[in-house]
């Protein structure tokens, strides 16, 4: 599959798509939407140190709205000969409904100012044997560097493709994109003693690219299994945690930036319900969005419902500057429209939130907070649960270490319970450094203070 | 579908195994008083698995016609050829297995068929404007109903030849209710294997709903427990996330391989004398457990397989492949979550066995602890170290249940935890239907069991 044939596939599919939506116009269907997703991968996985499995596979899914006088229907298929009758099934769905909100309807279409060409044309090149490749120089490096590191699995993958939505209302955008990615889990082994699962992965637009960041991120996997093996337990504490960036976004920030989503705000399920220019977090923390940087992965033109993307602030100096609405939610909240903020793709409904958050960073060196003095843990990852309501989070610390007097020590059995929104005032640093997660999202060190850490040794 | 797969098989002499699938998902939800979103997703097609020159191919097609299903067999062909340098540890044969042959129909399918999208629509928007008028307190509450309807035929070169189906609807209230800017959230669900009446029968919907919003107003007014290691008593949700976290994951032969903390111990204590475990394909005690399958994704028969006899480790979960390595028979435990997935081994329905006690005893007999009730999630790591998070927390102090808490989570050392098993209950029940197990891809399990009496490292103040 190369990006001829996608291209051709995607001209063919501009077509069929636009007959439907006309025929069903035609037949009294005045809101249709389809939403195109289509994919070919080839992928190579690990298991055991060893290599697992090839596989080859290909998809389109379609996921149609018909909105019929305030109610919806919603299809997901990947059946292309019957997607006209799945337009008739999704009105019919939408027909039965009792509950009509006439804010819900299909967006006008707006100019698209970036087009995105994220399709590298060297991947064309490549096929399962660089995968098979890429596969073999990661097992030498677990050999030679991380002997005592075993890989439970990995997957290597190429994968290509496009995504295309066509409206009644006469929205129409596609993009297509091809990427390398690769990613493992695993953990230190040493005789009877067994490490913490950790995981790493990479992904790039063309060969180069993907190698540097995957060698890096292998070596980082390697480190945080080495690093959590001798791992034992230590005494309960209150006090500071340092959050390295992957632990910031996952747990910390997910529960904030959720709570900016335009449906959680009218259902009353928000903390952040009015609080429109007022100081939420710590003046340490600076935070936009921004899909229209083509040096990211995963940046793009448009939303789900093939509205413009733009660069916004959410947080500038802990004050909040914006939610993230869709077109119906944006409707509801009394606007003109949406900010371009609908998620999702072929198998789900527009839903609300940023696509490329970006941290501002602090001016802190994160090793200056390796030493700082009395008790820090520092949180590689939580495994645990967290509340969207309360903001509410606890779990289980996985790869950590407690960082005391200038020593690492890495350690298991810890609980850490808190609240993502109390939280965000209790930010006491922000690094100069940080990672760019999936290659798409800036997110920097942060040490808090004011934890409960629970451990089961005592004092 | 049996015969198209069998007939794109009829010139093949290594090993090929071709897997139908088709799956509908229905979902309909209410909130704020109206329905918010219905959705049917249908997803079909064919995955393509060979083993040649020692490794495994694998290819997908959405296209049901036997041009593609065999140009999909010489992808996987040529995907394995390429693979089979790199791989160290070929994989000699697959072991014989009790393989499915014949059609296997799920029960509920046809009561699944004949209720109409009025009635599933009707049932969640009623249930929602009720709930939502019980308490001034209750912000929002949000009713869902769903059904997946999978049909799966599966044909081997080796002999496997089977067409099975099966439901399984669920049933969710999710509420937050807030006082003074402080805002809790109180969730109950419930899925089976099977048809609504088997969906509704222990608990109905309105009784679903009530404990939902209930949690969330109680859970104003709670707080955090003392953090710490502490005496428990588990309800069966928190045994079923218990048994399948801490246990589940590690005895699956895939992890065992890896080097989990279950390598090495077949024959070894891991648990009282008064825990049994197991892990079947059927539903044990009770009918409709949410993870019960006629026939695993490699077309063999399912077992009831016994990984802790009276706390002695005996049996992990097996695919055809570790079967083979291990030298056991396969336990019926390869699934597959899409058409485009590759089986991998899976928990089905795992749950402890029921004991002697009550648990009315068992509370009387506990003087300083918590009761904990209601799953969230869990995860559980390599090293037997795992964490579930719980709703409610209520603390138990001389004999009596007093204070509701919040639930936060609880972690600790699986065989630890199994070993410090003290009391178990008569009662049983399977409470984990409605979730899903995530390990690459999703799937469809339960758990569940009596109540259980033992120590765990609780998150709090």
């Amino acid at each position: 599959m190369d990006r001829n044939s996608i291209e051709k596939r995607l001209n063919d599919q501009k077509d069929l798509l636009s007959n439907l939506v006309k025929k069903a116009k035609t037949n009294g269907i005045d809101q249709v939407e389809i939403y195109s997703s289509y994919g070919y991968s080839e992928d190579v996985s690990l298991e055991k140190n060893d290599l697992n499995n090839c596989t080859a596979n290909e998809e389109n899914m379609f996921g149609i709205r018909v909105i019929h006088e305030g109610n919806q229907g919603f299809i997901i298929s990947n059946h292309i000969p019957s997607l006209y009758q799945s337009i008739e099934e999704a009105y019919s769905l939408a027909k039965s409904q009792s509950t009509p909100d006439l804010d819900l309807v299909l967006p006008e279409p707006e100019s698209i100012q970036n087009h995105f060409n994220q399709y590298d044309d060297s991947l064309d090149s490549m096929g399962i044997e660089d995968l098979v490749a890429s596969a073999k120089e990661a097992l030498g490096w677990r050999n030679d560097l991380y002997s005592k590191v075993n890989i439970d699995s990995g997957d290597f993958s190429l994968s290509k493709g496009y995504k295309l939505i066509v409206s009644s209302k006469g929205v129409m955008a596609h993009e297509l994109g091809a990427e390398l990615s690769a990613s493992v889990m695993g953990m230190g082994v040493d005789g009877d003693l067994v490490g913490s699962f950790d995981y790493d992965s990479a992904s790039g637009f063309d060969k180069t690219q993907f190698q540097t960041l995957w060698k890096k991120a292998f070596m980082n996997f390697g480190d945080k299994c080495m690093g959590a093996l001798y791992a034992k337990p230590i005494s309960g504490f209150q006090g500071k945690v340092l959050l390295p960036p992957e632990a910031v976004y996952s747990f910390f920030l997910g529960l904030f930036i959720g709570s900016l989503n335009g449906t959680s705000l009218r259902k009353g399920k928000s903390k952040m319900a009015g609080k429109l220019g007022e100081k939420v977090a710590s003046p340490l923390l600076s935070i936009w969005d921004d899909p229209t940087n083509d040096r990211f992965m995963g940046s793009t033109g448009f939303d789900r419902e093939g509205l413009p993307t733009s660069k916004k602030s959410v947080l500038t100096e802990g004050v909040l500057e914006t939610y993230f609405y869709n077109t119906y939610e944006a409707k509801k909240a009394g606007l003109p429209k949406s900010n371009g903020c609908a998620t999702g793709g072929a198998q789900s409904l527009p839903g609300c939130g940023p696509k490329q958050l970006q941290i501002a960073p602090g001016k802190s060196s994160k090793d200056e907070f390796l030493k700082l003095p009395g008790k820090t843990l520092f949180v590689n990852r939580i495994s645990g649960t967290k509340d969207g309501a309360s903001g509410d989070f606890s779990g289980v610390i996985k790869g950590g270490y407690l960082l005391e007097n200038g020593e690492k020590i890495p350690v298991r059995e810890v609980q850490i319970v808190g609240n993502a929104f109390d939280a965000l005032n209790q930010i006491e640093a922000i690094s100069k450094e940080g990672e760019l997660l999936g290659e798409s999202s800036f997110v920097p060190y942060m040490l808090l203070d004011g934890f409960t850490i629970t451990g089961v040794t005592e004092e | 579908m049996r015969n198209l797969l069998r007939e794109c098989l009829a010139e093949e002499s290594g090993f090929v195994e071709l897997r139908y699938h088709h799956k509908e998902s229905r979902s309909f939800f209410a909130e704020r008083g109206r329905v918010e979103s219905t959705a049917l997703r249908k997803r079909t097609g064919v995955g393509v698995r060979v083993l040649e020159a020692g490794t495994w191919g694998f290819a997908s097609t959405s296209d049901i016609s036997k041009s593609s299903i065999q140009n999909a067999i010489q992808v996987a062909k040529k995907a394995a050829r390429l693979s089979s340098a790199l791989r160290k540890e070929k994989i000699p044969n697959l072991p014989k297995a009790n393989f499915a042959i014949g059609d296997f129909i799920g029960k509920g399918i046809e009561d699944f068929r004949n209720r109409t999208v009025e009635e599933k629509l009707k049932l969640v928007l009623d249930i929602q404007n009720a709930a939502a008028k019980q308490s001034a307190k209750l912000q929002s509450v949000g009713c869902g109903y769903s059904e997946i309807y999978e049909e799966k035929a599966i044909v081997t070169t080796d002999g496997a030849d089977s067409f099975f189906s099966m439901v399984r609807p669920e049933f969710r209230v999710s509420a937050v209710a807030k006082e003074d800017g402080k805002m809790e959230s109180g969730s109950h669900s419930i899925g089976v294997t099977g048809g609504w009446d088997c969906l509704f029968r222990s608990q109905s919907p309105t009784e679903i709903s009530d404990e939902a919003c209930k949690t969330a107003v109680d859970l104003l007014s709670s707080s955090l427990p003392d953090g710490g290691l502490s005496t428990v008593i588990l309800s069966p949700s928190i045994v079923g996330l218990l048994v399948h976290e801490a246990i589940g994951h590690t005895v699956e032969a895939d992890f065992v391989l890896s080097g989990s903390v279950a390598q090495g111990k077949i024959g070894h204590r891991v648990g009282s004398d008064l825990v049994t475990l197991c892990d079947s394909g059927y539903s044990e005690y009770y009918e409709g457990a949410g993870g019960s399958i006629p026939v695993d994704d490699e077309g063999v028969i399912p077992t009831n397989t016994v990984i802790i006899k009276n706390g002695i480790l005996s049996s992990y979960l097996h695919n055809r492949e570790t079967a083979e390595r291990f030298g056991v028979a396969p336990t019926g435990s390869a699934r597959a979550w899409e058409y485009g997935d590759v089986p991998l081994i899976r928990m089905r329905n795992t749950f402890l066995m029921p004991g002697n006690s009550s648990l009315e005893e068992m509370i009387a007999n506990t003087k300083d602890g918590y009761y904990l009730d209601g799953a969230k999630n869990g995860q559980a790591d390599a090293t037997g170290e795992f964490m579930f998070a719980v709703q409610k927390a209520y603390r138990i102090q001389n004999g009596k249940i007093t204070d509701l808490l919040k639930g936060v989570t609880v972690s600790g050392l699986a065989f630890d935890v199994l070993q410090n098993v003290d009391m178990v209950s008569k009662e049983f029940k399977w409470d984990l239907g409605s979730g899903h197990c995530g390990k690459g891809q999703p799937a469809k399990v339960d758990a569940g069991g009596p109540y259980v009496r033992t120590k765990v490292l609780l998150g709090g103040k």
